[in-house]
């Protein structure tokens, strides 16, 4: 096997934009990407296909400037939806009876259309407004719902602030990062001027903090009856932001200080979840929990369980992925039915069990962030910066979310952040740009009859400005009786997320081994059966061979295997990361997890003496094996979440010296190292490699770590675990696995 | 009667048989018991502060006094109450004839001992106020207005706590500092000590002991933890009228037809708990505002429902006031508990509604606490009252705390008992006599707080049977008594006042003359007054106008001159002259007459009766009435609705009440503007007297009294008229010209004479 000749997606994740030319109606794939764009007609075609038959859907994609999403407002005629499947109008419906009627094309009803949207057809039956009409001419719109899109009115955008102040929170240095962080955000929370706002500080006890316009300065109230948790104020708990502006930063200004003599070690988390639900249950919202330590205190106390060796490779392995305590799932649950959606920011230097706070994160629609030991010095741009981002991103409140599709198709499983309502309602009390669903199809009957299967996403939610609005993104995709077009038509980024989020899942219950094993079969299967297929048409044997379209699969595969989420076993990972990257995988968009598994690694010695301008161009990926590594050279590594720079051992120490600021022989722990820019060329280059690096990918904040080459076990666990086409411990370098993938296609 | 008022003077007593009936049967006779009624820090100018410990004696621990015995020669004293010789020690050993110690001196039978080694360190006084916030906003911002003035005056020692409650209990954190912080608790079920020391984080998020009693520094709190809720006033001062200023109404809504829910029992249960915590043992009070009735959790008195009315005494006589025995029962646990810690509970009740003085009284009185009953905050009778307790004028209260009260007693006297705010200490001997009057079963009592007018009355009983040995032994017929009171004076450091009398005790049936000659009627008359009170509210089915009659009637039987049978006969001494109208204006009094009042008026006025002093005592009893008029210069004139006359103005004290009631014509003049023209200056003069008389009579009084300044015919009227005897009523025949009559079916004064010259004689 060449070993140059593997196939390397050194370019990440590509977007099937050819179909944007074929399908002009259909929205942008940057919203919505199946795992094929070529639906089987038959139930046996899909026995072969092997691979996941499903989409990824991430309905607040970012656009670029100049597509932004146009918004349309019926009016008196009301939304325009499919009387029988409450589809909603799109480019893809027909018009008849001289534009009185529309015809559906989801179920091909025959729709009446109402007198104030009509519109005369020209000759081949297409409005003379079609291009007029965003609904009627792109793939992706924005209704203003009426009010009969509404329980109850829009609700203001609301943020709440579970802080834990126990010793470490405040020995950590979290306290005023987060404090000062949030003070910055205030003039961008969205939903000015009726954005709200408030905090809830704890220990062993509940801090409740009265934010009344009236008070000069916030009244902290303390409440310590874990067992009966009760509200000591009515309101002013949770308040408008701009009445009480002045007593929320004369809180924040105070919140480091509030808390700086504080010992108490415990965590009450479960009560004050409680409480800080009991705020927020009549108008829901964002429920930011930080926390610092293993809740220790009343309801929802956990164990210090930690990671167990005897577990690993027994069939209760999973059982410490999992929640050991219902209340998180059952709190979860109460959560959503009251549009309060959980975002979990987890800091302990000890077992924090993610697991279970996870779920909050999980059912909520909400996200986990987590800073294993974290320290201001080091973890606070981070921290700032997600935390910023988290606050001011596009935010859409107390929302719905379906996918609709034609005859003959259906969405069976869901995966991602959210709870599943009905069958096929996802719940989501608040969901944003960076948060992407993945979900499965199968087919309703043995053979499909239409030519097309149209898919429409729809999300009904209220906006930051208060209004409540349905984004649906529509699109369309033929029906083959060919297995080759299926191949053809493959999305391997589409794939490779539905099979990470898939992994990850059954990691929760089953053994990480047979999950590994699973992917491979499905591999293995998949590209057996496409063996036969070129076999039989090309009578070529002996190769490895792979479609075009799934070039990059085998390695990407291997990759998911290596990823944090499912690497090794007991002690590869600590358990609280392993399941931080779980939860991050399943919400990470496409590009974002493709990045994430397999990360980019440039070499950027090289490149520090170019003009500032050249350097982006001239930063070259590099396959990710030792092999690229050049003693002499000074690497970095992008997994969208962590930089790493890895300093050859060749390294003249001048360059180190001018990068860095630092001398190596006198700076022996790297792990404290803080990168800043120093007064030179070099420096300054490199920065401003991170800052555009950062730039491209907004969503999280690369933190910058330091390793030399053959310091030991950092290097290891840093920069060689993520070396994903090198053997490591037990595990297939790209080309065993290639070679082991190959001999299983022919047996 | 002015012999009474100079032993008063001088020792802070009075006793309505000054001359004693000398065994138990003539004791019995007489009808009101032998009894006295001490003020044990009442002011005494020039008292002596010795600056050593007293002498006490071997056998019966007795204080050296002027009735001691003194042997020069061979330094020994002999005890009065023992009969014990004591040898003087050596650092008395230059006594002599004229080189007394000032505790012999004759004139010092009263006298006060401040020794650093028997008492102990200084005590900062502790202050934990406890404020509803269920009240209307204009009621908020007076009380604000009268806290932050109280918290000026604080001394600046005294370490200062504060707590605020509605639907939930606040505790104050005013050592915190950086920014208003308190800690919160449920209204609707108590707190334990041991849960305030773990939800207050007294241990800081360290493990709690878990053996052994936790309370004040001696037992393992640190003082900074202490220190985050008492503080010294001078150091919280900021914080602390930054709470004051902040205070907000409770901010629960509350439904139209509901009272607001106030969690008073909780309230004070925490405030006790705190200071157990904090502070035990050391002087403290919990001083309590509190602007309607509690609704909440365990002690309180009615439910929210507004369709259910407070009960009343009707309610509380038919047994129908469900919450009324609960919530005494838990005050009751309240008073024990302070009295345990030494904590004083003081009630400043300001509403238009009850707010449960009745069911609380138990642990204001056992506590020896103060109670102010007001309709409003904004009134002067609780601004101006609450001003009185931190002034320090030379008339300021001197609240002192921590108080323990021990007698001796002669031989063949017993205690039954103290109807007064003290506590038994049930600790009993050969004092104690086998029948129990109020506090008894004990020789000594607790009273965690006492002031300069802190009045009790003491029970006794004569244990001496007749017979032959009777008057054998002792060679003088002196009973003596002996009263020690151990007290945290306001200055902070440990008292002992002492005070000893003797009185002449006269036995056989013969000596009715001199028992009339030794007695006291004002002072019969508070004792009486206490005695129906006490028995009103611990007797089953007690009939108290019955039982002073009968005792009126027994007493005029025994020591009136009369005929048998010949009601015209009848007269009385001038020692027991004014007896009988005392009686006929208790039976109309409030004590007696409940249910012209709510029961929380009713506590209020029995309360302030049975810590006041004889004087005050009787102008509650009998209220006094000066008339001006251009005739003559004010004048003392009789109870009695012909005091009334158009031109007249009326000077009334009822003690809780003082009047100044118009005559119809001098109304008129007035509304005229007499007394600002020439030549009417006389006029001026007249209007201005009533009102100087009656500034001086509030400004010593504590709580303030009410001032209502009426005419005649005006609905204020009613103030005075409620007052007066009923001489002429609709019923009479003849209306006295230009007089009032009055609306009532209450006999007269002259029918009721009659009805007892009557009976007497019989
Ligand atoms: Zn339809
Ligand atoms: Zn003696």
């Amino acid at each position: 096997v060449d070993i140059k000749g593997l196939p390397r997606p050194l370019d990440g994740d590509e977007e099937p934009v050819k179909l944007s030319e074929a399908y002009p109606l259909n929205c942008h794939p940057r919203y919505f990407r199946l795992t094929t764009h070529a639906i089987p007609a038959s139930q046996s075609l899909v026995s072969r296909w092997h691979l996941p038959l499903g989409a990824v859907v991430h309905p607040l994609a970012e656009s670029p400037d100049g597509e932004e999403v146009p918004v349309v407002n019926f009016g008196s005629a009301g939304v325009i939806r499919c009387r029988r499947c409450r589809t909603y109008i799109n480019p893809y419906a027909t018009f008849a009876d001289a534009g009185r009627k529309w015809r559906c094309n989801l179920c091909t009803l025959l729709n009446d259309v109402p007198g104030e949207y009509f519109s005369a057809l020209d000759g081949s039956g297409r409005r003379y407004d079609a291009d007029q009409r965003p609904e009627l001419s792109k793939g992706t719109v924005e209704f203003v719902a009426p009010t009969e899109y509404m329980v109850r009115p829009p609700m203001p955008p609301s943020y709440f602030f579970l802080i834990d102040v126990s010793v470490s929170a405040v020995r950590s240095g979290l306290l005023e990062v987060v404090a000062k962080t949030i003070k910055s955000c205030l003039d961008e929370l969205p939903g000015f001027p009726r954005t709200q706002i408030g905090f809830l500080t704890f220990d062993s006890t509940l801090h409740f903090h009265n934010f009344k316009s009236s008070l000069s300065q916030p009244q902290m109230m303390v409440v310590a009856d874990l067992d009966d948790v009760f509200l000591p104020l009515p309101d002013d708990l949770l308040v408008n932001l701009v009445d009480s502006r002045h007593v929320v930063e004369s809180f924040l200004d105070s919140l480091p200080n509030m808390f700086h003599d504080n010992v108490n070690v415990e965590s009450a988390l479960g009560p004050a979840l409680k409480a800080a639900f009991m705020v927020m249950s009549q108008i829901g919202g964002k429920l930011l929990v930080f926390q610092s330590t293993l809740p220790s205190l009343g309801i929802g106390r956990l164990r210090l369980r930690g990671d167990d060796v005897r577990a690993y490779g027994t069939d209760k392995e999973h059982t410490l992925r999992v929640p050991e305590d219902p209340f998180y799932k059952q709190m979860a649950a109460e959560f959503t039915k009251n549009q309060i959606a959980v975002d979990i920011f987890s800091f302990s230097e000890k077992y924090s069990d993610i697991a279970s706070l996870g779920s909050l994160a999980k059912y909520t629609g909400g996200q986990v962030y987590y800073y294993p030991s974290f320290q201001a010095v080091t973890h606070g741009d981070k921290l700032k910066h997600e935390l910023s981002r988290d606050l001011t991103r596009e935010t859409a409140w107390e929302s719905v979310m379906r996918i609709r599709c034609g005859k003959g198709v259906r969405f069976t499983t869901y995966h991602g952040h959210f709870m599943l309502r009905s069958t096929d309602l996802l719940a989501l009390p608040a969901v944003d740009s960076d948060k992407a669903f993945a979900m499965q199809l199968s087919l309703e009957e043995t053979l499909m009859t239409t030519q097309t299967v149209y898919f429409q996403v729809a999300l009904l939610y209220t906006s930051s400005s208060g209004e409540r609005r349905i984004r649906v993104h529509t699109a369309a995709a033929p029906v083959v009786t060919d297995l080759s077009e299926m191949y053809r038509q493959a999305d391997t980024g589409a794939i490779v997320s539905v099979l990470g989020r898939t992994a990850v899942e059954n990691s929760l219950s089953d053994k990480l081994d047979s999950v590994r094993q699973q992917l491979q079969l499905k591999l293995v299967r998949s590209l057996k059966e496409y063996r036969n297929l070129y076999v039989v048409q090309h009578r070529i044997g002996g190769r490895l061979i792979f479609p075009e379209s799934l070039r990059y699969l085998p390695l990407y595969i291997l990759a998911i295997c290596k990823s944090l989420a499912l690497r090794g076993g007991y002690a590869d990972v600590s358990l609280d990361e392993r399941c931080a990257a779980g939860f991050s995988m399943m919400i990470l968009p496409v590009k974002g997890l493709i990045n994430f598994i397999y990360p980019s690694l440039f070499r950027v010695d090289e490149v520090l003496t170019l003009e500032p301008n050249k350097i982006d161009v001239s930063l070259k990926r590099l396959p990710l094996t030792m092999q690229c590594l050049d003693t002499g050279g000074l690497y970095l590594l992008d997994d969208g979440f962590t930089f790493l720079v890895w300093l050859g051992r060749m390294l003249p120490p001048e360059l180190v010296n001018n990068v860095l600021g630092i001398n190596l022989a006198n700076f022996p722990d790297l792990s404290k190292m803080q990168l800043r820019e120093c007064d030179n060329e070099f420096s300054r280059n490199f920065m401003k490699i991170l800052r555009t690096l950062r730039e491209k990918n907004p969503s999280y904040h690369q933190l910058c770590r330091v390793v030399r080459q053959g310091e030991q076990p950092r290097e290891s666990f840093l920069l060689l675990s993520n070396l994903v086409e090198d053997q490591m411990a037990g595990t297939s370098s790209y080309v065993d696995w290639i070679l082991q993938i190959h001999r299983q296609t022919q047996s | 009667m002015s012999e009474f008022l100079d032993l008063e003077a001088q020792d802070g007593i009075r006793m309505p048989w000054n001359v004693i009936p000398g065994t138990k049967q003539e004791a019995v006779n007489c009808v009101i018991p032998v009894s006295a009624i001490y003020t044990p820090l009442k002011s005494i100018p020039d008292i002596p502060v010795l600056p050593y410990s007293p002498l006490r004696c071997r056998m019966c621990r007795s204080i050296l006094n002027p009735f001691s015995i003194v042997d020069y020669v061979a330094k020994i004293w002999v005890c009065p109450f023992c009969f014990q010789r004591n040898p003087f020690p050596q650092h008395y050993s230059s006594i002599s004839e004229n080189n007394l110690p000032a505790e012999l001196f004759p004139q010092y039978t009263t006298i006060e001992y401040m020794s650093s080694t028997e008492t102990g360190p200084t005590m900062p006084p502790v202050f934990i106020f406890v404020v509803d916030t269920c009240m209307i906003e204009e009621e908020i911002g007076y009380l604000k207005s009268a806290l932050a003035q109280a918290v000026e005056l604080l001394p600046d020692n005294s370490l200062v706590g504060f707590i605020t409650f509605g639907t939930y209990v606040q505790v104050h954190e005013l050592g915190f500092g950086l920014l208003p912080k308190s800690y919160v608790f449920k209204g609707t079920k108590e707190v334990t000590k041991e849960q305030i020391l773990e939800q207050m984080c007294f241990f800081s998020g360290k493990k709690m002991p878990t053996t052994g009693v936790i309370a004040g520094t001696r037992d393992g709190l640190s003082s900074e933890s202490i220190a985050r809720f008492l503080l010294p006033a001078s150091e919280c001062e900021f914080v602390l009228n930054s709470v004051i200023e902040e205070m907000q109404k409770d901010p629960w809504p509350v439904p139209a037809d509901q009272r607001a829910s106030r969690c008073t029992g909780v309230a004070l249960s925490v405030a006790a708990n705190l200071l157990g915590v904090c502070v035990p043992g050391s002087g403290a009070r919990i001083m309590a505002f509190v602007g309607g009735p509690s609704t909440e959790g365990p002690g309180s008195i009615v439910s929210k429902s507004l369709s259910e009315p407070i009960r009343s005494h009707k309610d509380l006589d038919k047994d129908s006031a469900p919450l009324y025995d609960k919530a005494v029962k838990f005050y009751d646990q309240i008073a024990k508990q302070l009295v345990h810690q030494g904590h004083v509970l003081d009630l400043f009740a300001c509403a238009v509604d009850q707010v449960g003085v009745a069911e609380m009284k138990v642990a204001i009185e056992k506590t020896g606490g103060i109670v102010v009953l007001a309709e409003s905050f904004g009134h002067s009778v609780f601004k101006d009252s609450l001003i009185r307790i931190f002034q320090s004028a030379d008339d300021n209260l001197g609240l002192s705390f921590n108080g323990i009260l021990e007698i001796n007693c002669s031989k063949d006297v017993k205690v039954q008992g103290i109807i007064g705010p003290c506590t038994s200490l049930e600790k009993k001997s050969p004092l104690s006599s086998d029948t129990v009057i109020g506090q008894g079963n004990t020789s000594a009592w607790k009273m965690c707080g006492l002031d300069r007018k802190t009045s009790l009355c003491f029970v006794y009983d004569i244990a001496k049977k007749d017979g032959p040995d009777s008057i054998g032994q002792s060679t003088s017929n002196q009973f003596y008594f002996q009263f020690l009171t151990y007290y945290q004076h306001n200055e902070g450091q440990m008292r002992l006042r002492s005070t000893t009398i003797s009185r002449r005790w006269v036995s056989g049936a013969d000596n009715v003359e001199e028992l009339v000659a030794g007695f006291d009627q004002e002072a019969a008359a508070a004792v009486m007054a206490r005695l129906v009170s006490f028995k009103m509210e611990t007797e089953v089915d007690f009939d108290p106008v019955r039982w002073l009659d009968r005792a009126l009637i027994r007493i005029c039987s025994k020591f009136g001159d009369y005929q048998k049978e010949t009601p015209s006969s009848f007269s009385l001494s001038p020692r027991l002259s004014i007896f009988p109208q005392f009686i006929f204006n208790l039976r109309r009094s409030q004590f007696v007459q409940v249910f012209n009042n709510s029961p929380d008026e009713t506590a209020y006025f029995r309360m302030m009766l049975d810590r006041e002093n004889v004087a005050n005592a009787v102008v509650m009893i009998q209220p006094s009435l000066i008339s001006y008029s251009f005739q003559s210069g004010p004048e003392p004139v009789l109870l009695d609705a012909t005091a009334i006359a158009a031109d007249k103005i009326l000077l009334l004290d009822s003690y809780f009440t003082v009047v100044i009631f118009h005559g119809v014509t001098i109304a008129q003049w007035r509304n005229a503007g007499y007394q600002d023209q020439e030549g009417h200056e006389a006029f001026g003069q007249l209007l201005k007297a009533p009102h100087e008389e009656a500034t001086s009579i509030i400004k010593e009084r504590f709580p303030v009294p009410r001032l209502v300044v009426c005419d005649q015919y005006g609905s204020q009227a009613r103030f005075l008229l409620a007052k007066l005897n009923p001489s002429v009523t609709y019923n009479s025949d003849n209306p006295s010209p230009g007089g009032d009559v009055i609306f009532t079916d209450d006999v007269s004064f002259q029918v009721f004479m009659d009805h007892l010259q009557r009976l007497a004689v019989q």
